[in-house]
């Protein structure tokens, strides 16, 4: 545990003492050092800022969508494609291409199949006699298409762990329980879940604080629009401090969101931690 | 690489030192000695570093260094590319260095402002004048270019790659229509007149497959330039001396409204269309105009790999005209240098040959960039392609400079264009009224505190 | 072997559930795979044939993409950069990262458990916010532009990741093996390196894969971190797209991220190996 420890404090104790400092004080960007102690006034003009409020409602609303979703459908295609067949382990390597393509080029080819214009989707759809729908212009589906985005690229990872879970399922136990007769719901339930549950809380926590960050994905497919419908809250801070130049401000933000994260996350560690100890 | 240059620099520093003492005991004349040591020799060449979008800085370093080593064979030159979006933070971070990575820095039209409020750049024309060379003629360059370099009486800046928010025209779609080929003199009023015969279906299938107009609808920095434009052509500003929202009233819902308006004549998910998307509908063939960066001409008319068109069917001029005259929305690519640089004479030979009257003959000439300088778009350029170019060009920078249609000049201006953009996206896609979106947008710039 | 993997269905009907399974998994797999089969389509296409309507599943296919970018955007030298950075910093954070897990998992000390949740939480911090910090100490300690200092970038974002997940995986282990073990002498050490990690196998490759992915794909420290000399992948691809004088050239960017998919690829085939044979052993001494 110790490397760890080290290493992360090396490296992260600073620039986190440093984020916070400069979120109470206005940012001299001709040395990017603290200028003048400003107390809370960069927390106040982040909490009267609207576009703030909606980019954290933006952020929930994709999380309560999106994180469910992919653990679903990830443990589901897991159990799939663990059947043991010659091919399985090339489609386990194929299955994992969806994270690999580098975020820019996945977005701007989403874009592109999903363009009411040029789009292959709307094409297709017409065949089955319906509406092109404009994915990316209209405020409420280009929430549900970041959604779908996100599914299809972070899936793959919820997959990959579940499929090295389910192989390291111990073979004597479920032997003997179909021994003694039992059906497979019974097997699913009292077996497989329970010795599953470590890691599915260990993937769901991965999960969802990769979520949480996810900016790269919005960027590239709709850049937080239309209107800002899909800004989710690190796009806006990125754009804050990269693009306006309110580092300060932005500093003040990111201490915000720690802070919900780690509320947050403690929420369900706990959760986790009392699901593990039933058992 | 960097410990070569640490080294060098360390040399030149020492060079410095003895030519001072030089010029103190013996009384040497003080810019001989400079000038030997700050532009290099074959035995100590002078290195110095730029950082540049990454979009141009390929092609700078494999056509345009070489060229300029022919002038002056002692400077090495290394151009660093960043992509557009995180060029200004890289040089804002890269400028508050004690010793600097870079000596010069290549700036977007609305982020001299940004990059001088740190005191880290040079005045090119008091801090080198000394350098300067005497038939260097600041006096040639067009106004409108030349103040995107400067900021508070300051001129930090030399353009070195210009370009313009202009009309796009696809002559064969307006004959297609029945319509004439658009001239400068086209008025807004002409053009929404001319729009609903431009939604036609040319192949007779009995749906529209070409469409009058795509452009910047997405939520993008660059979409509320669009209706900026409008605003400006109409008479109105963004903002007003006192850098308060002048754009929440009749003038300014009227110039947003009519950005909206034309949604009704784009092809259809042109909501979510920006840079990108109407390049390519223009390009296809499948719109009959388009508000677009000049820059992109030879991509679009000329480069049969990108393009379907043919330069005879893709007319550039000024935007339409409004109340009071047509427009044009400026982008200059302006070079910088860093006031720690150590090699600021050998920066300062760079900038002014690029941007000197040979230079940016050559520049546009061999590369295609736009040109600054009156004298450069007086002449005829060696590629037919450009003549067209160089006349929306110059009617452009006189439209921008008579209406003042640029970005906000503050080191704030990129914060006021997000939330433009926000508010923009909003009342773009039917959220809200335009009216509303204004009103929003000058609360918050309000509070960004000008 | 079937038996082991399909321990629900397998009783009651073993040939047509696995057929339905099989037939089923490479129906999800393929439909996950579109776009990406869209995207290789993209890269052998011109720049006129690519935003047509309708779409074009037919044309002149072009080898140009690959070409044309391949040095104008430094791919060789980014290319190795990566595999640098990407495999540096996985295999530093599976080390150091397992090895907390474990520790977290089976060690009750205290303090312990404390330290790990806090290294978790040290993920909530946005990027954008240690990104300027850390590219402050970096030029500092003139370390800017080198492969260390964004394969430490990158642990610090892996690590907690790598702990938490094996900390999952070592939780599902029985407590005996190394209880048996560590009666037999065994040191703490020895029980984790000689039997714990065999027997990890298919979670270790599955997070190493994670984790080789996740710094692969990196891009905003990348940005502020790297000039030239150590700058990877996606800072091209992110240059390709954000061309501001042509528009983004879409042949150009599918041919780059095709190119950078297919190494990963390679890695996780070659590396299945390990998923199986792992859990072979498991069952041997499980």
């Amino acid at each position: 545990m110790s490397p760890a420890t080290i290493l992360l404090l090396v490296v992260l104790a600073y620039p986190i003492f440093y984020t916070l400092r400069i979120s109470f004080a206005e940012l001299n960007l001709g040395t990017f050092e603290a200028d003048t102690w400003v107390g809370w006034d960069n927390y106040l003009a982040v909490v009267e800022n609207d576009r703030f409020w909606n980019s954290l409602k933006v952020t929930g609303t994709y999380l309560i969508l999106a994180l469910p979703l992919q653990m679903v459908l990830g443990f589901g295609i897991a159990f799939l494609i663990n059947a043991n067949w010659k091919g399985r382990g090339v489609v386990r390597a194929l299955f994992i291409i969806p994270m690999v393509v580098a975020p820019v080029v996945a977005g701007g080819v989403w874009r592109m199949l999903l363009d009411p214009l040029w789009g292959l989707v709307n094409y297709l759809l017409g065949f089955f006699g319906l509406e092109p729908l404009d994915w990316l212009g209209n405020p409420s589906l280009a929430m549900m298409t970041l959604v779908i985005i996100d599914t299809w690229r972070w899936t793959p990872f919820v997959t990959l762990i579940a499929t090295a879970a389910l192989l390291s399922l111990p073979r004597d136990v479920f032997e003997a329980a179909q021994i003694d007769g039992a059906n497979w719901w019974r097997i699913f339930w009292s077996i497989t879940l329970p010795l599953l549950l470590p890691i599915i809380a260990a993937t769901f926590i991965v999960r969802w604080l990769g979520a949480v960050k996810m900016f790269d994905i919005a960027l590239a497919a709709t850049n937080g629009g239309p209107g800002q419908a899909t800004n989710v809250i690190n796009l806006f801070i990125y754009e804050e401090a990269f693009r306006s130049l309110k580092f300060a401000e932005s500093a003040a933000m990111a201490m915000i969101i720690l802070v919900l994260t780690m509320v947050l996350t403690g929420i369900f560690l706990v959760g986790s931690r009392k699901l593990e100890e039933r058992q | 690489m960097s410990h070569l240059k640490n080294k060098s620099r360390m040399f030149w520093t020492a060079a410095r030192l003895s030519a001072v003492l030089a010029l103190t005991t013996a009384g040497v004349a003080k810019s001989q000695a400079a000038e030997g040591s700050g532009l290099g020799t074959a035995d100590a060449p002078v290195q110095i570093r730029m950082i540049a979008n990454e979009a141009f800085a390929k092609q700078w370093q494999t056509n345009m260094v070489p060229e300029f080593n022919k002038t002056y064979p002692h400077i090495k030159v290394t151009i660093d590319g960043v992509p557009y979006a995180e060029l200004l933070p890289k040089s804002v971070l890269d400028l508050t260095g004690a010793v600097p990575t870079y000596d010069i820095i290549i700036a977007d039209d609305p982020w001299i402002p940004q990059l001088a409020q740190t005191g880290a750049l040079l005045d090119l024309k008091k801090d080198v004048a000394n350098w300067t060379s005497p038939d260097y003629d600041w006096n040639d360059f067009n106004s409108a270019p030349l103040a995107a370099g400067e900021w508070k009486g300051a001129q930090y800046g030399v353009p070195l790659r210009s370009n313009l928010l202009l009309m796009f025209t696809n002559k064969a779609l307006y004959e297609k229509a029945g319509l004439p080929a658009p001239t400068p003199k086209l008025t807004w009023a002409e053009y929404f007149q001319q729009a609903p015969k431009l939604v036609q279906d040319t192949n007779g299938d009995g749906k529209p497959d070409a469409w009058a107009i795509d452009t910047y609808f997405m939520r993008d920095s660059l979409t509320p330039t669009i209706w900026q434009t409008i605003l400006n052509s109409n008479g109105g500003a963004l903002l007003d001396k006192d850098n308060k929202p002048a754009f929440n009233n009749e003038a300014g819902v009227k110039a947003l409204q009519t950005h909206i308006d034309l949604l009704k004549y784009a092809p259809p998910g042109g909501v979510s269309h920006g840079f990108n998307e109407s390049l390519q509908a223009f390009r296809q063939g499948q719109v009959a105009t388009m508000f677009m960066w000049g820059s992109v001409f030879k991509g679009t008319a000329v480069d049969a790999a990108t393009t379907t068109l043919k330069p005879e069917q893709v007319g550039i001029q000024v935007m339409p005209v409004g109340s009071k005259g047509p427009g044009a929305h400026r982008g200059i690519w302006s070079g910088a240098i860093s006031k720690k640089s150590a090699n600021q004479q050998a920066a300062w030979a760079l900038l002014q040959w690029l941007s000197s009257k040979e230079g940016e003959v050559w520049h546009a000439n061999t590369l295609g960039v736009f040109p600054a300088r009156k004298s450069t778009l007086a002449k005829a350029p060696e590629n037919a392609w450009l003549v067209p170019v160089y006349a929306a060009l110059q009617q452009g920078y006189d439209a921008a400079e008579a209406g003042q249609m640029w970005r906000p000049r503050h080191p704030k201006s990129d914060a006021v264009q997000q939330i433009l953009a926000d508010e923009t996206s909003r009342a773009i896609s039917g959220e809200i009224s335009a009216a509303e979106a204004l009103n929003n947008a000058a609360r918050k710039i309000e509070r960004l505190r000008l | 072997m079937s038996a082991l993997l399909s321990p629900i269905k397998k009783r009651r009907k073993p040939r047509i559930g696995r057929y339905v399974r099989i037939i089923s998994g490479v129906f999800a797999c393929l439909v996950f795979l579109f776009p990406v089969f869209w995207m290789v389509l993209t890269s052998f296409k011109m720049p006129r044939d690519i935003f047509t309507t309708p779409p074009t599943f037919i044309f002149a296919p072009t080898l140009e993409t690959y070409t044309s970018y391949f040095f104008h955007a430094d791919v060789p030298r980014r290319m190795f950069n990566t595999v640098i950075v990407a495999f540096g910093a996985g295999l530093v954070s599976i080390f150091a990262g397992a090895m907390a897990g474990y520790a977290l998992a089976r060690i009750k000390l205290r303090g312990a458990a404390t330290i790990g949740v806090l290294i978790l939480l040290s993920r909530g911090v946005p990027p954008i916010a240690l990104a300027v910090p850390m590219f402050l100490v970096a030029r500092n300690l003139g370390l800017l532009d080198q492969h260390i200092t964004l394969i430490l970038a990158y642990c610090t974002f892996l690590i907690p990741y790598v702990m938490w997940l094996m900390r999952g995986f070592f939780k599902a282990l029985p407590a005996e093996l190394e209880e048996a073990a560590l009666l037999d002498g065994c040191t703490r050490m020895g029980a984790f390196f000689r039997i714990i990690v065999p027997i990890s196998m298919p979670g270790l490759i599955s997070t190493l894969i994670f984790s080789v992915i996740l710094a692969w794909e990196e891009l905003l420290f990348a940005l502020v971190l790297t000039n030239r000399n150590a700058s990877t992948i996606p800072v091209a691809i992110a240059g390709i797209a954000g061309d501001t004088v042509n528009g983004a050239n879409w042949g150009a960017l599918t041919a780059v991220g095709t190119l950078t998919v297919i190494p990963v690829v390679i890695f996780a085939l070659i590396v299945q190996k390990w998923l199986i044979q792992g859990l072979a052993d498991g069952a041997t001494k499980g």
